[in-house]
């Protein structure tokens, strides 16, 4: 089972690779046909609109591998947690292979709902790095988990609180891929990619799935916590992390529906945002505490 | 929390007891009392705090803080501080100096959050009430203007009567989910239709959920948390702090992979309430033993010596197990302490710490100190084997066996139900809010020259779902009214 779930996790990264390269050509090809139209006085299309040749077809042969990779990393993690016995959560690389089902969730789920495949120019990368920094563990460390350790005995609690986060984590990749999106264009958008108020839409929209998700990976966490370690909140630097990342994300909610920011004010918390969820979600390495056992330890 | 908005100046109160306005606290000319209020139901004020929190709590992440209990310890605090120094530099005394160290429990930080529930309240005061009134008993009729600016809007003319068209519409609405009122005037009808009103109310059980946390968090320092309850395998150990438990733990097993990672810590514990044993348990890390609102957790674990004293007439003072907790400075010896304060005396026990061989005491074998009085006067010392009394002032000191200690944190927290439930009421309410969300739409019907004319509107903008929600109830009603022209 852990043979499968490596190569399913290698088919995953081989195809998002795939994947991101056809965006990255349909995406150029699109802006430069683009570019040659309105040399001839005609407006031009991008990825996100079908109709563009070749070009177009790209585009949505790369969605489709993008669907691809992610039915292999979900097996991947599925053929895991069926080897383990419990959700594959327990050390870095397991939460890298998970940060990125996640992504690619949320992705996929905002492709389908708004049809903007050039979020995938943010999204995928991210997802890409998330399983490349998976393989750079896998190669330097056994990829084999040890059995739990005590204080991570707890089967339940262990696979729903960190799957929770995962889909927390994976909004937020989608909430800053199109923030930066808005932020790289100027006030009246730019041609062949997406309308700023259709990406400061969708920021918001991802990030109200995942704050409830996020408060609850929060709260689950304070249960096993009392549970674990005899308080449900002892200011362990991850989860005062994810307090700050919660507070930052409740902040920009406020903010954006009662003081009507929206636009760059809103895209640049995000960006804040989502810094403080690397933050927290690469904390281990430097702040330790309670949660320093998912660390390198594997 | 929600935007400030100046309520309509009060006139023509009369009442002595009803109207206190006049008689507000005005300083310069200021309403007090008023601009209080809207200083804390502003969103600038609740975005500062939330802010001004986040930050704290950042530099509470990357700043070391100081173990629980240390602060009031001046000197094992100098000591401590005095450790970071290498890691900080000439910054450590400045982060002192900022408190920094104890981020979580000082000044600012808890004034902070004093002054944010204060804000949640004073918002959730202000605004429950507006949104009880949506809920209950909203705006059925709309401007015209509202039907030509509004955010969302569509105007049919229909080849039907008033009453099919209203129908229609109704029909509609019904079937998408939603709750119509209808009013009904002399220029034709108006109709409010809604889905999920209750969903707002998730922000007034999100925003009181924090302020039931925190106070769950201040109820709890009524009760203890005793992070270093020790009790040696055989011994019973009184939990104190006001309760009328003690502990015997019958066993402690710990258990490893092949790799060497732990794999089990177990205590079989036993518990009295008084001279009543009322519960026996195995205790493990992540299955606490409870027993009314007092949780007894595994956390550490070490050796201890059973340990046995006589006095002359061989009456014993002390037959327990004496744990091992400390370690001398060199790291070679680990350290246990008994007292016997009805001889005023203060016991060391000292053994060889596990794997060293650089101790002056030899494996298997422990050596007695004994002090006495506050000025630690030292009466004797003696290094002995198991089994073998020693005398050492007028006492007889027996090193009866080597044995294992468990360490537990024992605690009781009155505010742990209010936590519980605002943890609840948190992940209720913030799913609620954002999964459940008040759609609200206004159509109204009147007779036009061409037909009977049908205008919808909506609030709310970029939003596609709701978009195409209404675009198909729109287009529902188009194609169940033949022959429509539609603008």
């Amino acid at each position: 089972m852990f043979k499968m779930s490596e190569y399913a996790f290698i088919a995953s990264v081989l195809a998002l690779s795939l994947a991101l390269l056809c965006y990255i050509v349909a995406f150029v090809s699109a802006r430069m046909g683009m570019a040659r139209m309105q040399l001839a006085g005609a407006g031009g299309p991008s990825i996100s609109t079908p109709g563009a040749g070749w070009a177009s077809a790209l585009a949505t042969y790369g969605t489709l591998i993008v669907w691809l990779s992610f039915i292999f990393v979900s097996a991947s993690l599925v053929f895991r947690t069926i080897a383990l016995g419990h959700g594959p959560f327990a050390n870095m690389y397991e939460f890298s292979v998970a940060f990125s089902w996640g992504t690619l969730g949320a992705y996929l789920y905002f492709e389908r709902k708004y049809h903007l495949r050039t979020l995938g120019l943010i999204a995928l990368p991210i997802a890409l790095a998330m399983q490349g920094y998976a393989l750079y563990l896998a190669a330097t460390l056994p990829t084999t988990s040890d059995p739990l350790v005590p204080a991570l005995q707890n089967n339940l609690l262990l696979s729903v609180h960190v799957a929770v986060a995962i889909v927390a984590y994976g909004t937020f990749s989608v909430a800053f891929g199109a923030a930066l999106l808005y932020l790289i264009q100027p006030a009246e958008g730019r041609r062949g990619l997406p309308k700023p108020e259709i990406l400061d839409e969708i920021s918001y929209r991802a990030v109200i799935v995942g704050y409830p998700f996020l408060t609850l990976t929060i709260v689950l966490g304070a249960v096993w916590a009392e549970q674990a370690w005899g308080t449900y909140w002892g200011w362990d630097p991850k989860e005062t992390a994810s307090l700050v990342t919660w507070l930052i994300y409740g902040a920009y909610l406020h903010a954006r529906v009662v003081r009507g920011w929206t636009g760059r004010r809103a895209a640049w918390l995000l960006m804040l945002g989502f810094g403080a969820t690397l933050f927290t979600y690469f904390g281990n390495y430097f702040f330790g505490g309670l949660h320093s056992y998912a660390g390198l330890d594997q | 929390m929600s935007e400030a908005i100046r309520p309509p100046a009060r006139s023509g109160s009369s009442d002595l007891l009803d109207d206190f306005e006049g008689n507000n606290l005005k300083i310069g000319g200021f309403d007090v009392f008023e601009r209080l209020w809207h200083l804390f139901i502003s969103m600038r004020t609740g975005l500062a705090l939330i802010f001004a929190i986040a930050l704290c709590s950042f530099v509470g992440t990357m700043v070391a803080q100081v173990p629980q209990g240390m602060a009031e310890d001046k000197t094992a605090y100098a000591v401590w501080v005095d450790g970071l120094r290498p890691k900080y530099g000439g910054w450590t005394n400045i982060f002192d100096a900022l408190g920094f160290y104890g981020v979580f429990s000082s000044w600012y930080y808890r004034g902070l959050v004093v002054l944010l529930s204060t804000s949640i309240l004073a918002c959730s005061i202000n605004r429950a009430p507006k949104l009880w009134k949506q809920a209950t008993n909203p705006r059925i009729a709309m401007s015209p203007g509202f039907y030509q600016h509004a955010a969302l809007r569509a105007s049919l003319t229909v080849p039907a009567t008033l009453e099919q068209a209203q129908v229609a519409v109704q029909a509609q609405f019904k079937h998408g989910g939603y709750r119509t009122i209808v009013a009904t005037s002399g220029s034709g009808v108006d109709i409010y239709a809604d889905k999920f009103r209750w969903g707002p109310f998730g922000t007034v059980f999100a925003h009181l959920s924090i302020i039931a946390i925190i106070l769950g968090a201040i109820a709890g320092s009524a009760g203890f948390r005793d992070t270093a309850f020790v009790a040696p395998v055989g011994s019973k150990v009184a939990v104190g702090n006001g309760t009328n438990l003690s502990i015997q733990a019958t066993s402690f097993n710990d258990a490893y992979y092949e790799s060497g990672q732990p794999a089990d810590y177990v205590s079989h514990l036993v518990l009295f309430d008084g001279s009543n044993q009322v519960m026996e348990a195995d205790v493990r890390v992540n299955q606490p033993m409870r027993y009314g609102d007092v949780s007894f957790y595994q956390s550490f674990f070490g050796g201890a010596a059973a340990v046995r004293v006589t006095d002359a007439s061989g009456a014993v003072l002390y037959d327990q197990g004496v744990p091992l907790q400390f370690q001398s400075q060199s790291g070679s010896e680990t350290i246990g302490q008994l007292f016997l304060p009805d001889r005023d005396l203060a016991i060391y026990v000292v053994t060889p710490a596990s794997g060293r061989v650089d101790s002056t005491i030899k494996t298997g074998q422990l050596q007695f100190e004994v002090y006495k009085g506050t000025a630690q006067t030292m009466i004797g010392t003696q290094v002995v084997g198991p089994g073998k009394p020693v005398q050492i002032g007028d006492l007889t000191y027996t090193f009866v066996r080597e044995q294992r200690f468990t360490g537990l944190i024992v605690a009781r927290d009155p505010g742990a139900n209010f936590v519980w439930l605002g943890a609840f009421l948190l992940v209720f309410g913030v799913g609620l809010v954002f999964f459940f969300p008040n759609r609200r739409i206004w159509a109204r019907v009147r007779q036009g020259e061409d037909g009977t004319v049908i205008e919808a509107g909506a609030l709310t903008r970029h939003d596609v779902m709701f978009e195409a929600a209404f675009a198909k109830l729109v287009t529902d009603v188009k194609l169940g009214l033949a022959g429509p022209s539609a603008s």
